[in-house]
């Protein structure tokens, strides 16, 4: 492409050479041509006068010869004969013969407007434009007899121009090829012009359909992912069913075996055992594969999500082990949920044994919950309504995942793991769940960091309690356009999200990419009262390490943090101190009027973030 | 200077002529030509007609003057002596002699035969074969014609030329002269 543009640039200078040059050069050749055609024109004109004038002379000088005889003895009758047979030659227009004295003695003249001198003079009239004249004396010996005067036109001008028209016509083609030369050329460096921007315009087309083209694709990429999802439920689904059905039949013949004790010996029980334990394995995956597909027939009674986490806790001490240490964090207060409490804790067993699954050094497996709301533009993109939702978060500290793999984790089959290992059904046990209950999984993770892996079960609404909507009761509180905000996200949408909402909140906003850009941005304006920072950045300076720097160069800056994580996962993997302000992503437009106010109003924010 | 004087010295003679040739101009188809003009005419002739005539080696060296015999009398040879003073024939002067008819001189060029009937064709017959252009009138009725022999023809001095008789006389006549000629005898 560079290359490409490189060319171009250089035809372009040609081009523009050319374009100068050869006017130029067009011009010069015509011009010398036109010089040469009149210099020959001149030459020929030049030679042909003097072979006119030697010839007219000649004639004169035979005319002069052969009339002396007719002069010395007075014979004008010969002498008229003399004279009038030079009108032989169409050119001569007078032709007369004067005596010793000048006085005419003999003439002819072609046309009667022809002047003739009376008497001639020894200075004979030099010729002038297209009449020569021509006088010879007389002699025959010594002795002066008369004068011969002749008068002759040179070929006319036309005529001879006749004679130059090949010559003109071939200086005028000359001319004409290269003027038409230069024309054509001048055309051609035009068409080119055209032709560049034309291709500039193009390029700029290609690029904003590009754009377009992408937009569209990773659109279209999100509801491929659905709609597989859906389609690999049907699939699942079907069989799965019917599987169901057949292992329901196996293990209760197997069950009527076992009852009948006579009929087989203490070897056949063990045999039976052995067949049931396979049967009961075979129906727990099928049992996975119809959750995934939202086809297991579910028990949804509203629940306490704080009480079952509680109640989980021995058996996720067993499952992780000693190497992982596990904290809780649950919310005060938190809504019930209606739900299928038996599959939540199968959901929650699936991610914590991930979580190991991830964390082989050990490491820390943190369990929050929150009442959170999402809103209207989060839900459109997610496919989910938007409204009040229980927040349960599993973060680790693990190896975390790389976006392929993560775009493909929900996907039921799909594992990382060795054979025998992974089944790739945990995470499609979760989706399918959490689906079939209403709610939204979602996937936070970093190569390296960890992962946080969100539940949202929709908040259960008993017709006997209130709809009291905490957050948006109060009224949201606006900001002053006097508290400029620094803005620092990488990703472009989140930004733009924020961004929007803190304009539309009255604030004055800036924005960053990178840690490094949003250092500039601190320098260049001293005015920035707050720095709205992820908390995971790219570039080399992380969300805590630019608050550091940015705290050093202006101590009065207020700092609030924003991740993906679970607040408090981050908090306890000691990537974030405990109390700093921080809101976790998805925010809403009311969550983030309410922290960003009350970080500039000073006051401690955790308690609620921890809320949230 | 000296063109100028001869110019003057030539011009009583060439006033003649002009006026002769105003007045033939004039007379051409009413009236015969005047005689004393036409006598004129055929003095002033006979040194015209040098430059036309070529003479044997010898006959005409550069230094020697134009040789005009006149021998015998009549209106024309009254009028030569004036008619070639201040000329030059072929840058020779000319010279006027009057001889006696029967010794002609030696050192003629020109032979003027003024005499009538066989007197006239005597003198010829004595000049045969000496290169001597020899000029007749035949207004003198002679018996014999010279090598050019004047003629009056619609009132115009002409003049006839006898090849052979010149032929004898080894001299040659350009052909300029003999176009003029009312009439060539051809060579034998
Ligand atoms: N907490 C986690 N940390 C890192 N990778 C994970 C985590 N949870 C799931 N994965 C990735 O997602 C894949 C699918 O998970 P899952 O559906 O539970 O199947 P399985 O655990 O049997 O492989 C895993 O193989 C693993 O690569
Ligand atoms: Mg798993």
């Amino acid at each position: 492409m560079i290359q490409e543009r490189r060319t171009e640039e250089l035809h372009g200078v040609l081009g523009m050479e050319r374009r100068n040059f050869m006017p130029f050069v067009a011009a010069a050749g015509v011009l010398l041509l036109l010089l040469a055609g009149a210099v020959i024109v001149l030459y020929n004109e030049q030679t042909y006068r003097e072979a006119k004038t030697q010839q007219v002379e000649a004639q004169s000088r035979i005319l002069a010869s052969t009339v002396s005889a007719a002069l010395a003895f007075d014979d004008r009758k010969a002498a008229h004969e003399y004279v009038k047979a030079l009108a032989v030659d169409p050119q001569i227009q007078t032709a007369a013969v004067y005596g010793p004295q000048g006085q005419l003695f003999a003439s002819y003249s072609r046309s009667a407007d022809v002047a003739l001198p009376a008497k001639i003079s020894e200075a004979a009239p030099t010729p002038t434009g297209e009449q020569l004249v021509v006088t010879t004396p007389v002699r025959q010996g010594m002795a002066p007899l008369g004068t011969v005067y002749l008068q002759t036109t040179i070929d006319p001008i036309s005529r001879r121009f006749e004679r130059y028209a090949v010559l003109a016509l071939l200086v005028t083609m000359a001319s004409l090829i290269f003027v038409m030369l230069g024309v054509a050329q001048r055309q051609l460096a035009a068409a080119n012009e055209r032709l560049r921007r034309q291709g500039h315009d193009l390029v700029d087309a290609n690029e904003k359909l590009r754009a377009q083209i992408e937009q569209r694709e990773t659109a279209e990429a999100a509801l491929r992912q659905v709609q597989k999802m859906e389609a690999m439920g049907q699939l699942t689904g079907g069989i799965a069913h019917d599987f169901n059905n057949l292992l329901q039949v196996i293990i209760g013949s197997l069950e009527v075996l076992q009852r009948r004790q006579q009929v087989v010996g203490d070897d056949a029980k063990r045999t039976i055992a052995a067949a049931v334990r396979g049967a009961e394995r075979a129906a727990t995956l099928t049992q996975r594969l119809l959750a995934f597909a939202r086809r297991q027939p579910l028990n949804p009674k509203p629940i306490d999500v704080n009480k079952l986490v509680t109640g989980m806790s021995e058996l996720l001490h067993r499952t992780l082990g000693e190497s992982i240490t596990i904290e809780t964090v649950l919310a005060g207060g938190i809504w019930r949920v209606n739900a299928d409490a038996n599959q939540l804790e199968n959901a929650l067993l699936n991610l914590a044994v991930n979580a190991r699954d991830a964390m082989d050094k050990g490491g820390k497996l943190t369990i929050e919950t929150a009442n959170t709301h999402l809103d209207e533009a989060y839900a459109h993109t997610n496919e989910i309504d938007p409204g009040q939702y229980v927040l349960i978060a599993v973060s680790d500290t693990g190896a975390g995942m790389p976006g392929d793999v993560l775009s493909k984790a929900f996907e039921p089959f799909f594992t990382t793991k060795d054979v025998g290992k992974g089944s790739g059904l945990g995470l499609s046990q979760v989706y399918g769940f959490i689906k079939q209950s209403e709610g939204h999984a979602k996937i936070y993770s970093e190569p390296g960091e960890g992962t946080t892996i969100k539940l949202y079960l929709p908040r259960f609404m008993a017709s006997s309690e209130a709809t009291d909507l905490p957050l948006e009761a109060c009224g949201l509180p606006a900001g002053q356009s006097d508290r400029l905000v620094l803005v620092v996200e990488d990703d472009a949408d989140v930004r733009a999200h924020a961004v929007g909402i803190l304009n539309e909140l009255g604030y004055s906003v800036l924005e960053a990419a990178d840690g490094a850009a949003a250092l500039q941005a601190l320098d260049a304006h001293p005015g920035i009262k707050l720095l709205f920072t992820d908390v995971g950045l790219p570039g080399g300076l992380n969300g805590r390490q630019l608050a550091d720097e940015a705290r050093r160069r202006c101590p009065n800056l207020l700092v609030l943090y924003t991740t993906g994580y679970a607040r408090n996962a981050i908090v306890h993997q000691g990537r974030l101190d405990p109390g700093v302000d921080l809101i976790t992503k998805p925010f809403t437009f009311a969550a983030l009027a309410t922290k960003v106010n009350a970080v500039f109003d000073g006051r401690e924010g955790s308690h609620r973030a921890s809320a949230l | 200077m000296r063109r100028k004087a001869r110019t003057v010295a030539a011009v009583r003679l060439l006033l003649v002529a002009i006026a002769a040739c105003l007045l033939s101009l004039a007379a051409t188809h009413a009236r015969a030509q005047t005689p004393s003009v036409e006598y004129a005419v055929k003095a002033t002739y006979l040194y015209k007609f040098a430059p036309f005539v070529e003479w044997p080696a010898g006959a005409f060296e550069p230094s020697d003057p134009l040789v005009i015999c006149v021998v015998g009398n009549d209106p024309v040879a009254d009028l030569v002596d004036e008619a070639v003073k201040g000329q030059a024939a072929l840058g020779h002067p000319i010279e006027v002699m009057h001889p006696g008819a029967s010794s002609p001189d030696a050192r003629c060029h020109i032979l003027y035969v003024a005499l009538r009937g066989a007197a006239a064709a005597s003198l010829l017959e004595r000049v045969r074969g000496k290169p001597v252009l020899t000029v007749t009138d035949a207004a003198n009725e002679p018996r014999a014609t010279g090598i050019v022999n004047f003629v009056v023809q619609d009132n115009r001095v002409r003049f006839e030329i006898d090849l052979r008789a010149a032929a004898e006389n080894h001299l040659v006549i350009s052909s300029k002269l003999l176009n003029l000629a009312s009439r060539v005898s051809p060579k034998p």
